[in-house]
């Protein structure tokens, strides 16, 4: 069988993830096209953060498939995902608290061994987040959450990734932030990388995504192109949790 | 008469071999939060390095520390990659365990390849003292200063310069998150067991040289001697580790000037159980900040206990309890007796480090509580011998509690640190306390075991006596598991959060539990007193608290028939296969490690 849609960047085909006996993920399938920007919705403790977990190696599933770039990821380590070319955004950005803003940006660039490129690079993260530049040499952990969401990002793109995934980027962030942020999010794309991100907020997803999945309880109840889904009433629903949303 | 300077340089210098050690014990702390109890045995491996190369290859200095530093590093990598990282998925105490069972095995090869007998390792430096303002120093102070900052300099340029040093940091301090920036969490730490290894070998070979002479107990001595620094200095923190080293080392040679030598480990002791209540995060963290342990569960290997069926168990009781009328050697009984006493400490600890959690690395304390009080009754105050060992059993439960209520706020790794501390800190005042103790002298003498005014000698009658003793106890045990208050210990231990959020009162229970194994284990060294009728401060040591954890983990932690069988097992097996003795700590050392690694849950079963 052939299809006529190009292959995604990354596959997650029908996963099923376990914590001991309790099951997050029930045959989850998730595709993330080549430039897109996909959202994965869902209310908390639907598997989210775990479906994050699953791309990165964190956590391996008890079955199905994940693939990126058509070559699977189950048999790798976390270090070998990232090298792959899979920067990641945590939740509540994971920064390292005791080193400083620019020791945390290099750090994103942990898998490059080209030095002179990547102090290029970072004085682009410096043009990209003019804010940062006075900040180098602060402790990553006196940051307001707005700086460190910056700094998580810029730490990502250090590895020039084809793939960044992020968990809930604007949480915590004041509205100005989160304007910001998602702007961001839309200019990183428009440069080629494509965007894995995990929301709790539709509405503001659903501005920036290309396409939207939502999880609940471990099911996706719903997906498709974000413009359609935005006049959907059954993502309310989805979140009120109503039991017929799918 | 020495004066002040002195002291202080002495302090420094003992204070820099510390913190050769308690920095390793620093890196691997941040990296994998794992105290490594192995690290005094690389300690001792690069003592008896060093002396291969100076007395047997006569290399110069440089070259020898050279040489230490490499082979010791070689065999922190060997220790890391097979002792440790299989063990990377298991529950949070494996690791733990583990390096207990590698500095057995360390310690028993070292002794049993060199022999026990102290040698001489001479430093190949010239003997001269120079006049500094009040006090001398040597080329040996020197070289160790030297040595120290040299480390530290290195180790400083290391984290800071190079990519390998911010992958350290950075798993230190997030390892997740490390991970997710291409970290390959397995060469941070092979890295950082592989400094930690070179520094900790380069110290024991220094120590030896300062002293001039090795032997297999410095291993104990220096593992804890870095535990006690790092703590002090807040566990993970490099430069914390190194002040704190300094200051114990100060504080060391202070009291050694003030109160005399056998108070040195005194207070290294006390200083860190000060800090473990006051500030268990170390000196230089905020007091509020909890210890880096994880809130709740999976310190004990969760599984299905084996059920074995009542009558199994009356049939057993009843061969045991009819085994002496048949014709049984006195060797046998002897050997039975052993392992009834054994019984009863570890049904002591199951109860304390399985059932509640609590894993306490200095259970022989209440031994030696239990023995002296029973023994000092029995000889000074006249109390006839059956009350006297119940009077042991008391105290140890009343003392025992009263000594660990303190440390009943700390968790996991933190609670086993403060129990080997205070199973030291008794050891310590039993030798120094002599209008009591009778000090280094011990106490001879002991009248035998008697009941009612009849003495219990026969093998026989004590074989029963014991015997019976554990059964009393085990059944007790067995009631109390199965009781209300059992079931609020195992909430405690499987989560401790929700278990005050249901409004248990975590002391209130952590004594209970305490009192009862207190009273087991006092009981239990109460007829040993009167068994060997000669004891002293190091009749029961650390060995046999890590004998009795063993013990309880073979059987399974927290479950009363599996402490008994592990008891029967490691004392009985080594007699039936008439293993050589020297070779008895390598077996129980062997026997952790592959239970740790492949049966956690032990024989029986977890409860
Ligand atoms: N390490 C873990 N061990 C056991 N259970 C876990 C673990 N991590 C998550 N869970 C459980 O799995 C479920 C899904 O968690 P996950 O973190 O993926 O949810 P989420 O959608 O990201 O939630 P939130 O919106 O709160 O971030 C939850 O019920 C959570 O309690
Ligand atoms: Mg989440």
């Amino acid at each position: 069988m052939t299809t006529s849609a190009p292959e995604p960047l990354l596959a997650l085909s029908d996963v099923n993830t376990f914590y001991g006996q309790a099951q997050v993920h029930f045959d989850l399938s998730i595709n993330v096209g080549r430039g897109h920007i996909v959202c994965l919705l869902g209310g908390n403790a639907s598997g989210k953060s775990t479906t994050m977990k699953i791309i990165l190696g964190l956590v391996k599933p008890r079955s199905g498939e994940v693939t990126f770039d058509g070559t699977s990821l189950l048999g790798l380590s976390t270090p070998q995902i990232v090298r792959r070319g899979i920067a990641s955004v945590p939740e509540a950005r994971r920064l390292f608290a005791d080193m400083s803003v620019r020791e945390n940006i290099l750090m994103g660039a942990f898998v490059r061994n080209d030095r002179t490129e990547v102090a290029q690079d970072l004085d682009k993260m410096l043009a990209l987040f003019p804010k940062l530049g006075q900040r180098l040499s602060q402790r990553a952990g006196s940051l307001s959450g707005g700086e460190q969401q910056m700094v998580a990002m810029a730490r990502a793109l250090m590895s020039r990734p084809r793939m960044i995934v992020m968990d809930e980027p604007t949480m915590g962030l004041s509205p100005l932030y989160v304007d910001r942020v998602l702007e961001l999010i839309r200019t990183i794309n428009q440069e080629g990388v494509s965007v894995f991100m995990v929301e709790q907020n539709a509405s503001l997803a659903l501005e920036i995504a290309h396409e939207a999945y939502v999880l609940q309880t471990g099911k996706i109840v719903l997906s498709g192109s974000a413009r359609a889904l935005k006049d959907d009433p059954r993502i309310r629903d989805a979140y009120l949790g109503g039991s017929e949303a799918a | 008469m020495s004066s002040w300077l002195d002291y202080t340089i002495n302090g420094l210098i003992v204070g820099n071999v510390y913190a050769l050690v308690a920095v390793g014990l620093a890196l691997i702390f941040g990296v994998s939060r794992l105290i490594n109890f192995a690290q005094g045995s690389i300690y001792l491996v690069g003592a008896y390095i060093g002396w291969v190369a100076v007395v047997q290859l006569h290399t110069p200095l440089p070259l020898t520390i050279i040489v230490v530093a490499v082979a010791a590093a070689l065999v922190g990598l060997i220790i890391e990659r097979f002792g440790l990282r299989p063990l990377q998925n298991s529950v949070r105490i494996a690791p733990l365990l583990a390096t207990i069972g590698i500095s057995f095995v360390l310690d028993q090869l070292v002794m049993l390849t060199f022999s026990p007998n102290p040698r001489a390792l001479p430093s190949q430096l010239p003997d001269v003292r120079f006049q500094v303002g009040g006090g001398t120093i040597g080329p040996l102070d020197l070289l160790i200063a030297g040595v120290g900052l040299t480390s530290a300099l290195l180790l400083f340029v290391f984290l800071r310069y190079s990519k390998l040093g911010w992958a350290v940091r950075a798993t230190a301090q997030d390892r997740d998150a490390a991970m997710q920036m291409g970290v390959d969490v397995n060469r941070v730490n092979q890295a950082v067991f592989g400094i930690a290894a070179a520094l900790g070998g380069v110290s024991g070979m220094l120590v030896g040289m300062y002293y001039n002479q090795i032997d297999t107990a410095m291993s104990l001595q220096a593992t804890l001697k870095g535990v006690v620094a790092e703590v002090v200095g807040g566990a993970g923190n490099v430069p914390g580790a190194i002040i704190g080293s300094l200051l114990l080392g100060l504080v060391e040679s202070y009291g050694v000037a003030v109160f005399g030598t056998s108070y040195r480990n005194l207070f290294a002791f006390l200083l860190l159980v000060v800090v473990l209540v006051l500030r268990p995060n170390g000196l230089f963290a905020s007091a509020r900040q909890a210890p880096p342990e994880p809130l709740t569960g999976t310190f004990i290997a969760p599984s299905r206990p084996v059920r074995i069926p009542r009558w199994a168990l009356l049939v057993a009781t009843g061969i045991f309890a009819v085994l002496p009328l048949f014709p049984v050697s006195f060797y046998v009984l002897q050997t039975l007796i052993n392992a009834w006493l054994l019984g009863m400490l570890a049904l002591s600890l199951t109860l304390v480090a399985g059932t509640i959690g609590q894993v306490s690395l200095g259970h022989a304390a209440l031994l030696a509580i239990g023995a002296y009080t029973s023994a000092l009754l029995s000889l000074n105050l006249s109390v006839p011998v059956g009350l006297a060992i119940i009077g042991g059993g008391l105290m140890s439960a009343a003392l025992g509690t009263a000594l660990i209520s303190p440390s009943f706020r700390l968790r996991g790794h933190y609670v086993s640190i403060a129990t080997l501390a205070i199973g030291e800190i008794v050891s310590l005042v039993i030798l120094n306390w002599e209008s009591v103790t009778r000090g280094p002298i011990g106490i001879s003498g002991i009248p035998p075991l008697a009941l009612f005014g009849y003495e219990l000698v026969s093998p026989i009658s004590i074989y029963w006596f014991s015997f019976i003793v554990m059964v009393v106890l085990a059944l007790l045990q067995g009631r109390l598991l199965g009781s209300h208050l059992g079931r609020s210990f195992r909430a405690i231990r499987d989560d401790d959060v929700a278990a005050r959020a249901y409004g248990l009162s975590l002391n209130r229970y952590k004594s209970l539990a305490f009192i009862f194994g207190g009273f087991a284990a006092g009981v239990s060294g109460g007829i040993a007193a009167h068994l060997y009728s000669y004891i002293n401060h190091e009749t029961f040591n650390t060995q046999q608290s890590i004998l009795a954890l063993t013990v309880v983990i073979l059987g399974g932690l927290g479950n009363v028939v599996g402490a008994i069988l592990g008891a029967v097992a490691l004392v009985g097996l080594p007699e039936v296969f008439r293993v050589a003795a020297e070779y008895r700590i390598l077996i129980y050392g062997i026997v952790l490690l592959l239970l740790v690694r492949f049966r956690p849950q032990g024989l029986l079963g977890t409860m």
